[in-house]
């Protein structure tokens, strides 16, 4: 099918644009900091009880990779504004392809993105010492939690930016996403949680996320609480898919 | 329509969202093969017309043909049919020029060796091997320009649409583009080009559109449009040993070249004479020929013709270099930029 052809053609030039050392290292260098402070000021924190394991890595790993996926969520808007800005848009749209090609391209590198900082964050807590309860198997699904959650806040910040049409509007209102990433079980298991905040971080479907991807590390197949994040992470990706595709086939046809 | 014409646009209008008419009921055709420019200031409707041909915009109504194939309906087809340079350049200024056409054929359905063999044809063409390997977006003016016109032609096009190629380009680059265009179209390839610069749509196109406030004022070849506006002027200089004696020297040329067939108005004053004719060049001899038979010696010879901004100005009421000073929407800007408001 031509349309696979010229998506993987897309995604292959838009990893390059990635792959530049200013692009990709930043965002790594910040995560791996957060994940060795964090991990260095909270690590006697879980003998306050109540938290599924005793080591704090550990505990912190899935949110790190959460965290760092959203971190660099705007990219994807602000890559795609960068390449309309620059007129490239516009030759790719001139070629006799598939037009979604462009954007599939683009958000297979979102998810490429979020995969790869996934495999930093485990190694460094390889080297710290985390062992994975899920072994080699729950490291790959992970990832694969890394990737569609990535593609979820690549959706989001392509809607940014076709509604902004404004590259630095697209980065810096991404800063408003950041409470859905501390209104979680970031730092405490959700039974040390308590009034209004307890109330956010249920209503907040990244805690979700993160849970389902901490069972995996520090729980094993806890399956009930993997497959609710699975659910919540199809079913955010599925809406904002839909709305994103939606917005593209106004500005594109 | 004859079936030589290969752009077909009848009565094309193009409304933007907020009320903007940038095109109103638009209609011209191209033939094959040949070099059509559309020649307009700033915010005439040139480029909105082109992205509308190109596929990269609606239309509101009307038709355009490229191609053979409806622009709305079949927007593949025509997309595989054209090449399209843009005025903002369209470039990936982080891949090599390289990479960069070699993507393009990629993306037009080629093997990446068909690719490759194609790239390294193309950089030949614009002169850009020993760069192939740099980044484009360290490329110049004049190379940028060149890469996005091989992009263009990574598919062999038929019809090649340039929008604004040569604006901003210092004039040893601008030629080396107007030369490529020349050879293109001597190669069969129908071109399409939207420019601001007379001189450009002069030096390049057999046929002319003269586009302003989103319609079109005049169409035809560039000298046809040219002799419209008046004839060419010859003013003479006669010889004379004092000012009587020029003076009447020019009074005799006067009446010696009246008669003539081709001339269609003489002046004398002042020991000048100044002859209306349709072709200058061409009557120039024949001028020169009578006066000397009648020992009336000439010192000084200027030819003037008429230029496109005459036509445009005649068609128009303004020259194309007023409107590309923009001065009022300057003022407009600056005045609300400011805080004064003009009444």
């Amino acid at each position: 099918m031509a349309v696979f052809r010229e998506t993987y053609y897309i995604y292959l030039r838009n990893l390059k644009v990635w792959m530049m050392p200013a692009t990709f290292l930043p965002p790594l260098f910040i995560s791996g900091v957060l994940y060795v402070l964090f991990a260095a000021t909270f690590t006697e924190v879980t003998q306050l009880g109540g938290f599924s394991t005793g080591d704090y890595d550990a505990f912190l790993v899935a949110w790190i990779i959460v965290q760092a996926v959203v971190f660099s969520g705007g990219d994807s808007g602000f890559a795609l504004l960068t390449d309309i800005m620059s007129g490239y848009f516009d030759k790719l749209l001139l070629a006799p392809i598939n037009r979604f090609s462009i954007l599939f391209g683009s958000l297979l590198v979102s998810g490429t993105r979020a995969m790869f900082q996934g495999v930093v964050i485990v190694v460094i807590a390889l080297i710290l010492g985390v062992s994975f309860k899920t072994g080699f198997l729950g490291v790959l699904a992970l990832l694969g939690f890394a990737a569609v959650f990535g593609l979820a806040w690549a959706c989001l910040s392509i809607i940014i930016a076709l509604k902004t049409k404004n590259a630095q509007a697209t980065q810096s209102s991404f800063v408003l996403f950041f409470p859905f990433v501390f209104l979680t079980t970031a730092f405490m298991p959700e039974e040390l949680l308590s009034g209004w905040f307890r109330i956010a971080v249920k209503m907040n479907p990244v805690t979700y996320v993160t849970e389902a991807m901490r069972a995996i590390v520090v729980e094993g197949w806890e399956m009930g609480v993997i497959l609710t994040g699975l659910w919540v992470t199809i079913a955010t990706v599925g809406v904002l898919m839909v709305v994103t595709t939606w917005l593209y086939r106004r500005v594109t046809v | 329509m004859s079936s030589n014409e290969i752009i077909q646009v009848e009565n094309l209008v193009k409304v933007y969202p907020g009320g903007t008419r940038a095109v109103n009921d638009v209609s011209f055709s191209v033939n094959q093969g040949e070099f059509f420019g559309f020649l307009g200031p700033n915010g005439a409707g040139k480029s909105t017309t082109m992205k509308i041909l190109g596929t990269l915009l609606g239309r509101t109504s009307g038709r355009a043909m490229v191609g053979g194939y409806d622009v709305a309906r079949n927007p593949k087809e025509v997309r595989r049919a054209i090449g399209f340079a843009m005025q903002e350049v369209g470039l990936d200024d982080l891949a090599t020029g390289w990479d960069f056409l070699v993507m393009q054929g990629l993306l037009y359905g080629m093997s990446r060796r068909e690719a490759k063999v194609r790239t390294q044809e193309l950089l030949e063409l614009v002169a850009l091997t020993d760069v192939a390997k740099r980044k484009v977006g360290a490329y110049s003016g004049g190379m940028r320009r060149r890469i996005d016109l091989a992009a263009a032609l990574v598919h062999r096009p038929s019809i090649l649409f340039l929008d604004e190629p040569t604006t901003g380009l210092d004039p040893q680059s601008r030629l080396a583009i107007w030369e490529h265009l020349e050879q293109l179209n001597q190669e069969g390839i129908t071109i399409f080009l939207t420019t601001q610069m007379m001189e450009e749509a002069d030096h390049l196109c057999e046929r002319i559109a003269i586009i302003d406030q989103g319609e079109i004022a005049a169409e035809g070849k560039p000298s046809e449009l040219k002799s419209e506006v008046g004839d060419d002027l010859v003013a003479l200089t006669v010889a004379g040993e004092d000012e009587a004696e020029r003076h009447s020297q020019a009074e005799r040329a006067r009446q010696l070249l009246s008669p003539l067939e081709y001339v269609d108005d003489v002046f004398a004053a002042d020991g000048s004479v100044s002859v209306n004719v349709k072709d200058g060049g061409a009557a120039i001899p024949t001028l020169l020929q009578t006066l000397a038979k009648e020992d009336i010696a000439i010192v000084n010879l200027t030819l003037t013709s008429p230029t496109l901004d005459d036509v445009f100005l005649k068609h128009t009421g303004r020259t194309i270099r007023q409107e590309e000073a923009g001065g009022d929407e300057f003022n407009r800007v600056m005045g609300q930029w400011m805080g004064v408001s003009r009444r």
